[in-house]
């Protein structure tokens, strides 16, 4: 007797075994879903030590020794919330830096009101960042700093180290866009002929949530279906459940973008690309890229469908540094702040990076030649 | 006497018989509503110049007038000529009538033809691939020029901005299907490519026994469908297009609001906006003298 083609009787055994192991899941998930769930983020103790308008600056209590004296400020995007960050205790990058011995402040920046509809990228550069960093710099009696920019902070970050590098120590730049001439990225593409005029003119500031539908339809097979396959498929397990709630926090939690702001970086960055042609003007002075002369480390993800690599590694051939680095790691755009393969290779790296460039000066300006450079680290997702 | 007789019994007498009766009435109306403005309604200045109080005046007035008037109506020969002039109405009715129906004829006619228009173009179409494209063109060809007619009256700007509505709703919900649809398409063409997977694996004898296995093979067709449209000049433009038609809606909308608003004790957009406006150039006037100090 020949075999079918079509193995039926397997299929048909393997569906009444799933059939059982979906009903056994439902049962346990109900208890886990009834039961107390920890799902609080931004848990990290800190300090709210200077606030102005909307925006708070965080400092971060020591879990160790400091090691570095020269304070680290993180930037983050305008877009979804800081608290991504620290988003669980033992998987965040605000505790890895703490564990380090890094002595590590925050901007958060709050959630915008039409009143911050007319706040443009000068204000928050050259308003809340630097008052932020001279906050900082007072407090510490020190002239310089370690800056590093998320994402669209990152590309804030670039704009302050060009036109303040005088107290920028050294610069990190993690998912950063600067070059936005590319058709790599979906956002890329679909922005460049947005009527952004109009859209401004209408919502004022643009809401979240119109901001958030945008992000989903980047990948709606994953981040509308497949995503939500994966916690039925894991919703029996009150650790699953409890970082995916966390996630979902997190996501969900967009403040709207002040309007004039958003004006701006979509017309000059992603429609001009005027940054790193060094023709953007911010605050009635001109972006040049050649004034970044501090040491600059570039982080950006293989697979990043926001920022892809095409957007972040040009950057360290227009900058004035000798020392810029680019670190291209197996991942997407969240990952390199998730995933627990990437949160140990990430944060103990820019750590080591910052305390070299802080410790040994001397050996640095010797090398100054000879450091531009490019390399993909593979950390898997 | 006969004649007398039926005279007296005539539309035109039953006219006068009413016109006294009324005026009978409303004489010692008239006198009591006089005798009591003459002890209540004086003001100071009547009493001064010895003027009749103003609504007094009116009344006297209006009583005057109707007196006038019904002499004059009861005359036996404006009754007559306003009898021959009812004689003629259902002349003057079918006139008008013809007249009504015949502008009517002409709009429906001018509808027909528009109609027809609409057919005309739809065929030039593939309706179930550009059903919506071709919507969208037909409604501003064609069903548009509706809500553009000039609007007339006190009320203009008003109903201009509620037609405007409607227009710019219209638009945007011809914007939101076509981007609708477009979304659904990827959905659509990887169950048709799943299906030919399918058969081409059953064909090797290679049918994963696994389910979820099916549902991976699915959820990465689909993703693929959603890259390829995603980069697609198409899938761009419809969503430029839902965007602005949805900002458009979103602005008439908050127009209309705001007439409303403007009715109620409350400040509007753009009163706020005005005002947060300087109160930001305020304030980053008084950081940078702050930071010259």
């Amino acid at each position: 007797m020949t075999q079918p083609k079509i193995a039926v009787d397997l299929i048909l055994s393997k569906l009444a075994e799933d059939a059982e192991k979906a009903r056994t899941r439902a049962e346990k998930a109900s208890e886990v879903l009834l039961g107390p769930l920890e799902t609080e983020i931004a848990t990290t103790p800190c300090d709210v030590v200077y606030e102005e308008d909307r925006v708070k600056l965080k400092h971060y209590k020591p879990a160790t020794k400091i090691q570095l004296n020269r304070p680290l400020l993180l930037v983050y995007a305008l877009i979804n919330r800081e608290t991504m960050l620290d988003l669980q205790p033992g998987k965040s990058v605000v505790q890895n830096f703490l564990q380090e011995g890094i002595d590590l402040y925050m901007i958060d920046w709050g959630y915008p009101t039409r009143k911050d509809r007319y706040l443009t990228i000068d204000d928050h550069v050259n308003g809340y960042i630097d008052n932020a960093v001279d906050f900082i710099l007072k407090k510490h009696n020190l002239d310089k700093i370690n800056l590093m920019g998320i994402c669209m902070g990152g590309t804030f970050c670039v704009i302050y180290s060009a036109l303040h590098p005088e107290k920028v120590q050294n610069l990190v730049l993690t998912v950063t866009p600067t070059h936005f001439d590319t058709n790599k990225g979906l956002l890329h593409i679909w922005m460049r002929d947005m009527d952004v005029d109009q859209i401004v003119d209408t919502y004022g500031n643009i809401p979240g949530d119109i901001m958030n539908l945008a992000f989903l339809l980047l990948n709606p097979a994953r981040l509308m279906i497949d995503k939500y396959v994966g916690f039925l498929e894991n919703m029996d397990n009150k650790k699953f459940v409890e970082n995916f709630v966390r996630m979902e926090k997190w996501i969900f939690d967009s403040p709207d973008v002040p309007g004039e702001t958003f004006r701006q970086f979509v017309r000059d960055c992603y429609q001009k690309n005027l940054l790193i042609r060094n023709k953007m003007e911010v605050g009635g002075h001109r972006v040049d890229l050649k004034k970044i002369t501090m040491p600059l480390l570039n982080y950006y993800g293989k697979y990043d469908h926001l920022v892809p690599p095409e957007a972040c590694e040009p950057l360290i051939s227009k900058v004035g540094s000798k020392d810029a680095e680019n670190v291209c790691l197996d991942t997407g755009h969240i990952g390199i702040y998730v995933s627990s393969k990437c949160q140990k290779e990430f944060v103990p790296r820019i750590a080591q990076w910052l305390k070299q460039r802080t410790a040994d000066k001397k050996k640095l300006k010797i090398k100054k030649t000879s450091r531009k450079k490019s390399v993909t680290i593979k950390t898997a997702t | 006497m006969t004649d007398k007789s039926q005279e007296k019994t005539g539309p035109e007498t039953f006219f006068a018989d009413w016109m006294k009766m009324t005026t009978e009435l409303w004489d010692p109306m008239a006198w009591m509503w006089s005798a009591f403005h003459k002890t209540t309604g004086m003001t100071p200045d009547s009493i001064k110049y010895g003027k009749k109080p103003q609504m007094q005046e009116s009344w006297d007035s209006a009583q005057k007038t109707w007196q006038a008037f019904s002499q004059v109506m009861s005359e036996p020969e404006t009754m007559e000529t306003l009898l021959k002039g009812a004689g003629m109405l259902p002349e003057i009715f079918l006139k008008t009538a013809q007249t009504g129906s015949k502008t009517f004829v002409n709009f429906q006619k001018q509808w027909m033809e528009r109609t027809g228009k609409l057919q005309e173009s739809a065929k030039t179409y593939n309706l179930e691939e550009d059903a919506f494209k071709a919507w969208t063109q037909l409604y501003e060809q064609e069903f548009r020029k509706f809500f553009k007619i000039p609007q007339l009256g006190l009320t203009r700007f008003y109903q201009e901005k509620m037609i405007r509505s409607m227009d710019k709703f219209n638009i945007y919900q011809a914007a939101v299907t076509e981007f609708s649809r477009l979304l659904l398409l990827p959905m659509e063409k990887s169950f048709q490519v799943l299906q030919e997977k399918l058969t081409e694996l059953a064909d090797k004898g290679d049918l994963p026994e696994d389910s979820k296995k099916y549902y991976q093979i699915w959820i990465k067709i689909l993703e693929g469908h959603y890259m390829i449209l995603f980069q697609s000049s198409e899938y761009t433009q419809a969503l430029n297009k839902t965007l602005n038609a949805m900002s458009e809606f979103s602005a008439v909308k908050k127009e209309i609001l705001q007439d409303f608003l403007n009715m109620l004790p409350v400040p509007t957009h753009k009163e706020m906006d005005e005002l947060y406006k300087e109160i930001y150039l305020l304030k980053k006037r008084i950081k940078e003298l702050e930071k010259k100090k």
